[in-house]
């Protein structure tokens, strides 16, 4: 057996309100297998974005550890950090966080351009991409002329430019209406059942949830495997 | 609540007692003696123990005094001491209060969390609040910068003969400086850039105490030596290059010399810093700046057309006219659109709101404005660097060619008053390579005296034949006089029946004189105070030593081409019952020269070297001036003919040594001219710095979203630092077109002067290359400068801080 895709072990993170500690996370540990499609749910507030933002480093949990094919990541350097970030995780969030001033192709073909890769290679993957996702005639418009829907499409292909070895969503269909957020969650499905991306996604949505082979709950900060419930918030 | 009100109490109580302390002090009279130890108060206890004990070498003075002259004038003292102790008092309170105030809280007991025990993050773990490895690095690395400047300065400097001294080959000042300087910039930038790598942080308070600790000692003990002299002749004397490099700048201010360069090691630390933090913090040194570049292009679109058309318009027609005419076409542009829309709204309403939309996004954003602003300002101020040093390059030039075409480039003179060899020093000179031509002269003072005025002089005794070859004289001579005639006295005629300052083209001749209707001469400038003597025509046809003179001193004295003059001398004569008594000589009027420059009109005396010999019995002449064809290398020709006269008893000098006080004055000038406008350049910099931050605020989300891509902080950096380079180089380029567009006008087209008051028809322009060259550099240097702390701002956004969820 390879060594394990991800391990997070021991993640404590709190936040201060008012001169206030808030434990979040407290302890939390779990492993991921490579591949995994994974659910996670919890109560609001529950602190399952916080997770989220630590496992993409964008968060900095105040102990813990996390190995990542073997790589202790918290052990990293800054630049190396950034370069972890760049390449091995897409991220997907509830607003789409695209860039205003560049066009859908330039939002898509962004990553890659951080990687400094060439623009004209760049630019013709990301195209590729929009075409995969269904918007394709759309590649050259801006995010402000583009609907909710069709930027959230835009920001999970900005997401898999890269082929990253995970993808973190945290609550993609939040924003959209129902019938829109399903074509996201195909979406999702596809991406890692053809391109074997590991993918987590945090969702309130309890169909989505449910359609997910792993499903993890964040309760008192620790996360544990969720038990099927009817309808539960 | 309650702290700060007693930090507010505690600090009015010490200004209560600062100004006590003041009042005291003028009380005593002692207020100028004490200010430096006032300002230092500002940072310490120490300063006001000194401050009490000169205070009480005050008090002690008019007592001991009072006690020997037996009055008592001690009431202002008594006074001021009264308000000194309360105000020192007052002050220590103030200061101790705040002390107090600023203790740090007792530090409240947290409930243990649950992660007691466990393994610290490591970024958590590497906090350290001082490095004082970094400390050390500043600090030595602007210590030694300053220490290598000074050494390498001494090593490459050429000294020349002193006495007893080494002569030392080596490069000129201004070479040796330039070399020493870029050495000991780059010194100070390896400094800082350890330093910050070493702490992966911008250190400022290392670098405080770096500079005030390490930095300041050796500027301070050179402007020191300006201020204590057995500091200079210890000491000073083997530091003489280094006070003579910086007496180039001015003679009155040599410590500006001093601090200018620690101001640049200082800066350059500074740079060194910042590059060391930008790069260490992304973890490897990456100078590469391609999506950065992208980004920053499209965050700041400055290169459009319309925006630096604009721009150029206004720079060049000035700020105001074209801003109000573009604001009132805008607005009529938008009342016609939205007439136009509403009209459009009542048949399709859907089109109108389009329509409406698309007027919306055309205004401006307000950062759009702040930029076009700041490239504005920019572009004004190196504009204005750019005319304003031309125009004073072009002063300076006219100068320079007014008083090397009146004096010579070069003197060879002898120690001893007397060159009685002189014929044979003069061929010898002849001789050198690079010298055009050589005069002997006679100098002295004297005073020249008329019958309408008497006036003192420079006397010089010239070769009428050969003067010419060195100086200018024979051009500036004025018609109806002739340099000639100095050798030829006989031929100056007489003189007041033709005008009075001859300068119709007439030869002063009987023949041009002005006739009244019935043909009879007349005498036009008879001036009814003076006894004319009666035998005034017989008088005039003495034949007398031909003299030329200034205008400025011909019309003070009155004279014109013919007339006569005394000349008196105060040494030279015989010894009368009140000492020696001073020798006079009449001469005659055989020329009045016009040089342009006031000091040479109004003071300078030519005659024969001969007659000149005469009348101060001086044998040969004072010494040889020199013109040479290379006017900026006259040095090195100086040298050549001292070498050929193998020196002692003989010395040379150039013109630069001789004008060193007037050049180095003017040089002084363009240098704080260029320091004060490089102000409005620093005041664009401060506006770009609100522009760059209020780009960094509008775009924290994105700044956020390209972290949570894989962006390093040093990416951000750099994406903001272009951004506000951008800035600045467009403004640096519209202010270098604008400026050159300005000169090219002035000095096509011209701008009038008075001649009379200006001694020049219009406003002179030189564009020297490397002074435009310097001010574009140093505008986009200081808008580099200006960006670095927002975009070091930018850098310290936190993705998660961005990117909270609604």
């Amino acid at each position: 057996m390879s060594e394990p895709f991800l391990v997070v072990e021991d993640i404590y993170k709190s936040y201060f309100l008012n001169g206030k500690r808030i434990d979040v996370l407290r302890g939390v540990s779990v492993s991921i297998e490579e591949g995994s499609l994974v659910s996670l749910v919890g109560a609001s507030g529950s602190g399952k974005s916080t997770f989220l933002h630590v496992l993409g480093t964008l968060d900095v949990p105040a102990a813990g550890k996390m190995v990542f094919r073997g790589r202790s990541v918290f052990d990293m350097s800054d630049g190396e950090v950034a370069d972890f970030r760049n390449r091995s995780i897409g991220f997907v969030f509830q607003s789409h966080y695209l860039l205003p001033e560049f066009s859908a192709a330039e939002n898509v073909a962004m990553p890659a351009l951080i990687l400094r890769q060439d623009r004209k290679p760049a630019l013709k993957r990301a195209r590729e991409l929009l075409e995969r996702v269904g918007l394709g005639h759309r590649a050259d418009h801006k995010p402000g002329e583009l609907s909710g829907g069709e930027s959230q499409r835009v920001a999970l292909a900005r997401a898999l430019i890269l082929q990253p070895a995970l993808l973190l969503a945290d609550e993609p269909t939040g924003n959209l209406d129902p019938t829109t957020g399903e074509g996201i969650h195909a979406l999702l499905r596809e991406v890692n059942r053809d391109l074997g991306i590991t993918a987590i996604v945090v969702t309130h949505n309890e169909a989505l949830a449910r359609s997910m082979p792993r499903r993890l709950r964040l309760h008192d900060g620790l996360v544990v495997p969720a038990e099927d419930e009817p309808a539960q918030a | 609540m309650k702290r700060t009100r007693l930090l507010a109490l505690a600090a009015v109580l010490a200004l209560l007692g600062l100004a006590e302390l003041v009042v005291g002090l003028v009380r005593m009279d002692v207020l100028p003696m004490a200010l430096g130890d006032l300002g230092a108060l500002a940072v310490g206890f120490g300063p006001l123990v000194d401050l009490l004990a000169a205070v009480g070498t005050v008090v002690a003075y008019p007592v001991v005094t009072a006690s020997l002259a037996g009055s008592v004038t001690s009431a202002g003292v008594g006074s001021g001491l009264v308000h000194v102790t309360v105000g020192g008092a007052l002050w220590l309170a103030g200061w101790a209060l705040v002390a107090l105030v600023l203790r740090r809280p007792k530090h409240e007991l947290t409930t243990p969390s649950p992660a007691v025990g466990k393994p610290l993050h490591p970024r958590l773990a590497s906090f350290v609040d001082f490095h004082w490895g970094t400390l050390a690095a500043y600090g030595f690395g602007i210590f030694l910068a300053e220490a290598l400047f000074i050494g390498s300065y001494l090593m490459l400097v050429s000294r020349g003969q002193v006495q007893g001294g080494v002569v030392q080959s080596g490069l000129s000042p201004v070479a040796a400086f330039l070399v020493a300087f870029f050495l000991a910039l780059l010194l100070a930038f390896l400094g800082g850039f350890v330093g910050a790598a070493n702490a992966k942080r911008l250190a400022t308070p290392e670098a405080t105490l770096a500079f005030l600790y390490f930095g300041l000692p050796i500027p301070i003990f050179l402007s020191a030596l300006h201020a204590v002299p057995t500091l200079m002749l210890k000491v000073g004397y083997r530091l003489r290059e280094i006070v003579y490099l910086s007496s180039l700048l001015g003679e009155a201010r040599p410590e500006l010399g001093y601090w200018l360069v620690t101001a640049a090691l200082v800066l350059a630390l500074f740079l060194g810093i910042n590059t060391g933090f930008v790069s260490t913090s992304s973890g490897r040194l990456d100078l590469r700046t391609s999506y950065e570049l992208f980004i920053a292009g499209r965050h700041v679109s400055v290169f459009r057309p319309r925006l630096l058309l604009g721009a150029f318009g206004v720079l060049i027609l000035g700020i105001v006219p074209p801003l109000i005419i573009w604001a009132i076409v805008q607005a009529a542009e938008a009342v016609v659109e939205r007439t136009r829309i509403r009209k459009l709204g009542l048949a399709d309403p859907l089109a109108a709101a389009e329509a409406l939309n698309q007027l919306k996004a055309r205004e401006q954003t307000p950062t759009a404005m702040m930029t076009a602003l700041s490239v504005g300002g920019v572009g004004v101020g190196v504009m204005a660097l750019i005319i304003v040093l031309s125009v004073m390059s072009g002063f300076e030039a006219d100068l320079q060619k007014k008083i090397l075409g009146t004096n010579a480039h070069g003197v060879v003179l002898k120690y001893s008053p007397e060159m009685p060899e002189y014929a044979d020093v003069l061929s010898k000179v002849r001789m050198v390579r690079g010298v055009a031509g050589a005069t002997p002269f006679i100098l002295n003072e004297v005073m020249i005296s008329s019958e309408g005025n008497i006036s003192g002089s420079m006397i010089k005794g010239v070769d009428p034949k050969s003067v010419g070859t060195v100086t200018d004289l024979p051009e500036y001579l004025l018609p109806g006089g002739k340099l000639e005639w100095l050798d030829e006295p006989e031929k100056i005629s007489a003189k007041r029946l033709t005008g009075l300052s001859g300068f119709d083209d007439r030869p002063a001749t009987l023949d041009n004189a002005p006739k009244s209707r019935d043909g009879h001469v007349e005498d036009i400038e008879r001036d009814p105070l003076l006894d004319l003597p009666k035998d005034e025509k017989a008088e005039a046809s003495v034949v007398l030593p031909g003299l030329v003179l200034g205008r400025e001193l011909a019309s003070s004295l009155k004279v014109v081409v013919g007339d006569r003059v005394n000349v008196v001398s105060p040494i030279g004569g015989e010894l009368g019952p009140q000492g020696p008594m001073p020798k006079s000589r009449p001469f005659r009027v055989a020329g009045i020269f016009y040089s342009g420059m006031y000091e040479y009109d109004s003071k300078f005396v030519y005659i024969r070297l001969e007659e000149a010999q005469t009348f101060f019995g001086v044998k040969g002449a004072t010494g040889i001036e020199v013109k040479v064809e290379d006017v900026d290398d006259a040095r090195s020709t100086m040298k050549a003919i001292y070498d050929v006269l193998e020196g002692y008893p003989y010395r040379t000098k150039d013109w630069g040594e001789m004008n060193r006080n007037l050049f180095a004055a003017l040089r002084l000038e363009k240098l704080v001219m260029g320091i004060i406008l490089s102000i409005i350049v620093i005041v664009a910099a401060g506006l770009i710095v609100a522009t760059v931050i209020m780009l960094v605020l509008e775009k924290r989300k994105e700044i956020a979203v390209l972290k949570a891509l894989g962006v390093p902080d040093g990416g951000i950096v750099k994406i903001f630092l272009a951004e506000g380079l951008q800035i600045g180089i467009a403004g640096g380029v519209l202010g270098l077109i604008a400026g050159l567009a300005w000169c090219l006008f002035i000095e096509r087209v011209g701008i009038k002067l008075d001649p009379q008051v200006y001694y020049i028809p219009a406003l002179p322009v030189r564009i020297e290359p490397f002074q435009t060259a310097l001010s574009v550099v140093i505008a986009v240097l200081v808008t580099f400068l200006a960006s670095i702390y927002p975009a070091l701002k930018a850098s310290q956004v936190e993705p998660v801080d961005g990117l909270k969820s609604e």
